[in-house]
């Protein structure tokens, strides 16, 4: 039984990362090979131009159409060398992508292995706090997770765009999950604690890591352009609500399935 | 095993639990993985997911 309750989550989670997948390969990813052609100052620029320029060409002046950009990304996926992953090598030289993937298969895995994750997360606080997500609460429960791990988060540590400035890493990821962790238990205490005690408690829970403050980089300049940073801060958090409304949604269905087989 | 009509969850107390704490470490490892691990590897694997979701990377 408890397998069932872990399965679901992972479907759910599944589920929720294939669409994330088609709404960041429409909204998202094109401003950030549009930043990457920014990313380094200005020798990198006229290089990446030079080896992609079809690609680069149609990533600009296509940045809103959606589904013919999806499915040209899903047929380049399945040739063997695709311009993306090309492009991908000059701006990381050690590393690359895991088994030789195309840089859309190895996003979408990212995303299958992020949305079974957070359909985890959101399953397991549902189940030690003792709320059971429903077909009825889902989008609720998906607005929360939303909430906890990008909305508050984000106002200290924004998205952020290749090549964008930045503060130390280790110190960002230290000052990101403590948000995510602080905020979670915030809303648990603000929506799910009866009583103005813990309504207060949630709130200062909340409000804690915003005023102790996000690293923040001594330098802001960039190459990136702003406009191009303000258009994916945007993406990025509506991509994201996107994801967990649906993965809160899926998740109350696939319980209340398993409810019923039981 | 509690089985309410109510409730989508029709687990026991302690069931629910070791599931929550089960799924709450799996999930984290995932996500941790997916989002924050310092490799060269995860990271440019999933670099349009990271930048995406907010993790803080590079």
């Amino acid at each position: 039984m408890i397998v069932r309750y872990l399965l679901a989550a992972l479907v759910a989670g599944l589920f929720s990362g294939v669409l994330m997948t088609a709404a960041q390969e429409a909204r998202v990813v094109p401003l950030i090979l549009h930043a990457e052609e920014f990313e380094g100052g200005d020798e990198a620029a006229p290089a990446a131009e030079g080896t992609t320029p079809t690609t680069e060409g149609a990533a600009a002046t296509h940045e809103h159409s959606s589904l013919g950009a999806v499915l040209l990304d899903m047929a380049s996926s399945l040739s063997p060398v695709s311009v993306a992953y090309a492009h991908d090598g000059e701006d990381h030289e050690e590393g690359g992508i895991m088994f030789g993937m195309s840089r859309f298969s190895g996003t979408l895995l990212a995303n299958l292995v992020t949305g079974a994750g957070f359909a985890l997360l959101l399953a397991g606080f549902s189940l030690v706090s003792g709320h059971p997500i429903t077909v009825a609460n889902g989008a609720l429960w998906g607005a929360a997770g939303w909430l906890a791990v990008h909305m508050l988060p984000a106002i200290g540590l924004p998205p952020e765009l290749p090549g964008f400035p930045a503060a130390d890493l280790t110190q960002r990821q230290i000052w990101w999950i403590a948000a995510v962790v602080l905020s979670a238990a915030g809303l648990y205490l603000l929506f799910l604690k009866p009583g103005i005690v813990a309504k207060i408690a949630g709130l200062v829970l909340i409000a804690a890591p915003q005023v102790y403050g996000a690293p923040q980089p001594s330098d802001i300049s960039s190459a990136v352009p702003a406009v191009l940073g303000a258009e994916f801060a945007v993406a990025a958090l509506a991509t994201t609500l996107f994801f967990w409304i649906v993965l809160g949604l899926s998740l109350g269905f696939a319980n209340e399935k398993i409810a019923k087989a039981a | 095993m509690a089985v309410s009509n109510t409730s989508s969850i029709t687990l026991s107390a302690s069931d629910r639990l070791i599931a929550g704490v089960l799924a709450l470490l799996l999930g984290g490892f995932l996500v941790f993985g997916a989002g924050l691990a310092n490799s060269a590897v995860l990271h440019d694997t999933a670099h349009d997911t990271r930048h995406s979701y907010g993790f803080p990377c590079h």
